[in-house]
């Protein structure tokens, strides 16, 4: 970079920009560690010897610890089912909290950067309730047992993606206005949620699964979703995170975004198009988690500052962090059992977000205003 | 660029533009010379705005056609019109603390695609563009760390470094103290006199714009009604027909830009002018007719005036309180015709008011039209200063005065006392 600047040119800050890029260092560094310190975690305490040579036994082909319980004193037979559990459970779990962690974290980033509002959240536009419904028709009418493990996926995706839509479109024409969107997503939501205790009021068979969801959980993590999961927010992701110099001047206003050749109703739409569809995905798999969305764009915002080409990326990377601590802050202090995973995002979330709000002088990162 | 050969940069060409049914513009015509600096003035709600909206594309006019650079505003993508058109809005107030040099970056979007980052070209550009706002050494600081007037340069950095060659500006001084808008405008005229850059700015400051723009576009509700250089554009009655203020017009002693004392609404809300009060016919000329139609306007009363010479300062006044009057072509005696029209003039007014004028030959028919009221309507002869010599038509204009104190008509010492004669009852007034 530094080979590019013309003579003359301005030096970047050294201070704050050596201090940015070992903070970026510091997030990669716990996050890796992090990682590995989770395949410790989970339902079932694993021996942390044959944790790691079954991961690296399976990463390696098999090439490395043909034996992956060499070593210890594991009985062949529980061998195989520490095998299934690391390689098929835990790993798939870990995966998809990053996943979805970084799904939640740019979704809300661009979020709050469109609608230059610090409080957007990726559920702004109904996905939440969209979604809901969508899973309590399986939960309730029990298709569950009798299908695939992908339907609830695809009911609760096809409920988010419908209510996004179907609110996009009763705002069309009037989608200058943030406000009227806004409104019209909180109006549509209301009425889902209405029709929801309505459906679970005749079938309360469903109501603890459905409460269950509206907090979110990993519990339905496998390769498979993985796979899915994460080509999904990958495509969805790269396509959102392009829009960081869009967002930068949409900050100055729709008109000036405009005036210096950013189409801004265009980007508009697609910025919440992409964010609903990629926060969709997460819903499909995990349920409501409340506050990654939220917090993680502001947590960038006071490390490395307002650049939302910088924004987009660390919100995905705070996101993935802080959903992966929240599995493991549930099987340290519950052992042996997975919650929903949003009472963790919201125990650890809210005092952090607040420490970070009130810690310096302003108290939004989004400007005085 | 292979651009069609207009020698117009901006050409608007019969914009009609409409919020709801109200139209904001009406068949304005336009047409802007690459390196004029215009300014656009007009009271708030004249347009100004919404014809700069309409040029940035912002707004689509139901008629007429907006063209840049010879091409029609509205067969220009996003991207191409902000190669061609930059903005400095009005109030921009950016909420993040960018640093500056990233926030005059900013200007350079329109020319990358989403995957670019900037180039040394793009830096390079930043970099003179700070140094033309004067901010070079500020490049590293928080955007939100800049005083007022400094933001107002980051703000008119960011459009600069679009490069583009036209510039739009919309009340760029509104919020800036006398010395930044001084030094604000002093830059655009600078960028302006190298011939590439067109700038048109609303500006509320006629003297600012006459100081600095070399052309002066009047919009007053929704329409043109005034353009061409400052010196041709401004005048009293400009400013009383468009803004409803009474001014005086002055010229400064070093450029020659005309400038604007203002003093009062035409019509001020007071009771008198609702009822209508007078009129009130003052005869003058030379300016010894303006204080006191001044007065009387002020006091509420319409005035007219006449008959009076063109070029007299005291028609210039009479026509930007909106009076009536009586006027013969400039140095000429006054004539039939304007007589004709004085005496229309005289039998209207409830009161007349003689002004101290100096009476030569040409003007005598006044003094002598005058004689016509006596006894039908109040006389008011203001006193004349002792010892000025005033009768130019050898002891006829004295005679002429005699005859109508003899005849009833008041004398009165000044401005109060006039008022005052005015106020009473008619008939101890025509006493």
């Amino acid at each position: 970079m530094a080979a590019l600047e013309p003579t003359g040119a301005v030096p970047a800050l050294p201070l704050r920009t050596r201090r940015r890029r070992l903070a970026a260092l510091g997030l990669l560094a716990v996050t890796l560690g992090l990682v590995a310190f989770s395949t410790l975690l989970g339902s079932v305490t694993v021996p942390p010897q044959v944790v790691y040579q079954v991961v690296l036994h399976q990463l390696s082909g098999g090439a490395l610890f043909p034996e992956q319980c060499a070593g210890t004193t594991v009985s062949p037979r529980l061998c195989g089912a520490y095998v299934v559990i690391v390689w098929q459970i835990y790993i798939p779990e870990i995966l998809l909290a990053l996943i979805v962690g970084a799904a939640l974290g740019l979704s809300g980033g661009a979020l709050q950067g469109i609608f230059r509002n610090p409080l957007a959240d990726p559920f702004l536009l109904g996905i939440s309730s969209g979604g809901t419904i969508g899973a309590a028709i399986i939960y309730v009418y029990r298709y569950q047992e009798a299908n695939a493990d992908l339907l609830l996926p695809l009911f609760a995706f096809v409920g988010s993606v419908g209510t996004g839509l179907l609110i996009l479109g009763i705002a069309r024409g009037r989608f200058g206005s943030v406000e009227t969107l806004l409104l019209t997503g909180v109006a549509v939501a209301n009425f889902l949620s209405a029709v929801l205790s309505l459906i679970l009021l005749y079938n309360p068979t469903g109501s603890e699964q459905v409460t269950f969801w509206l907090l979110g959980g990993l519990g339905l993590a496998t390769w498979q979703v993985d796979g899915i999961a994460c080509g999904a927010v990958l495509v969805l992701g790269t396509l959102l995170a392009l829009h960081g110099r869009e967002l930068n001047l949409i900050q100055l206003g729709q008109d000036v975004a405009q005036s210096a050749g950013v189409d801004s109703r265009r980007v508009r739409l697609r910025v919440i198009l992409l964010a609903s569809l990629t926060t969709a995905v997460a819903v499909a798999f995990t349920g409501i988690i409340g506050f990654v969305g939220l917090v993680s764009p502001h947590i960038v915002r006071r490390i490395w500052g307002t650049d939302y080409r910088v924004v987009l990326p660390g919100a995905a990377a705070v996101g993935a962090l802080f959903l992966l601590a929240a599995r493991d802050a549930n099987y340290l202090l519950f052992p042996g059992s997975l919650l929903p995973i949003g009472i963790f995002t919201a125990f650890a979330g809210v005092p952090f977000f607040l420490y970070l709000l009130y810690r310096q002088r302003g108290a939004s990162t989004m400007g005085s205003t | 660029m292979n651009v069609p050969q207009d020698p117009a940069a901006l050409r608007l060409t019969g914009v009609t533009v409409r919020y709801g049914t109200r139209p904001a513009l009406r068949e304005v015509n336009l047409a802007v010379r690459p390196g004029e600096f215009v300014a656009l003035a007009g009271p708030n709600g004249s347009g100004k705005t919404t014809l700069l909206r309409a040029v940035l594309g912002f707004l689509t006019p139901v008629e007429g056609e907006v063209e840049v650079l010879g091409r029609p505003i509205r067969s220009l993508s996003v991207l191409e019109r902000a190669r061609a058109v930059a903005w400095v809005p009005q109030g921009e107030s950016p909420r993040d603390d960018v640093r500056l040099f990233d926030y005059v970056l900013y200007g350079r979007f329109p020319y990358h695609g989403p995957l670019d980052s900037e180039t040394a070209d793009d830096r390079a550009i930043a970099t003179r563009v700070l140094d033309e706002i004067g901010l070079a050494d500020r490049a590293d600081d928080g955007i939100l760390s800049l005083s007022g007037g400094e933001r107002q340069r980051a703000v008119l950095g960011r459009a600069l470094a679009q490069t583009t060659p036209i510039l739009l500006l919309d009340e760029p001084t509104s919020h800036l103290d006398i010395g930044h808008q001084l030094d604000l405008l002093a830059r655009v005229r600078h960028l302006t006199e190298g011939g590439h850059v067109t700038a048109i700015a609303a500006l509320h400051d006629l003297n600012l714009a006459a100081r600095f723009a070399d052309r002066i576009v009047v919009l007053s509700h929704g329409r043109r009604v005034a353009d061409g250089p400052p010196s041709d554009v401004i005048s009293e009655a400009l400013l009383a027909e468009v803004w409803g203020v009474v001014a005086d017009l002055r010229r400064d002693p070093a450029t020659g830009a005309p400038y604007l004392l203002p003093h009062h609404l035409v019509s001020p809300p007071r009771p008198g002018v609702l009822l209508g009060k007078g009129p009130v016919h003052v005869v003058g000329g030379g300016g010894s007719a303006g204080p006191y139609l001044r007065a009387l306007s002020e006091a509420g009363y319409r005035v007219t005036a006449g008959a009076l010479n063109l070029l007299d300062s005291d028609l210039e006044t009479a026509e930007s309180l909106g009076a009536l009057t009586a006027v013969e072509v400039p140095f000429a005696p006054i004539g039939a015709e304007v007589r004709e029209r004085l005496r229309v003039l005289l039998e209207a007014a409830t009161a007349v008011v003689v002004a101290p004028f100096p009476v030569g030959p040409s003007n005598l028919p006044n003094l002598d039209e005058v004689r016509g009221c006596l006894g039908r309507r109040p006389v008011l002869l203001v006193r004349r200063p002792s010892g000025e010599e005033w009768d130019f038509v050898g002891g006829r204009a004295r005679a002429l005065e005699e005859e109508l104190r003899r005849g009833g008509a008041r004398e009165v010492a000044g401005i109060t006392e006039m008022l005052a004669a005015l106020a009473e009852p008619r008939s101890r007034a025509s006493n």
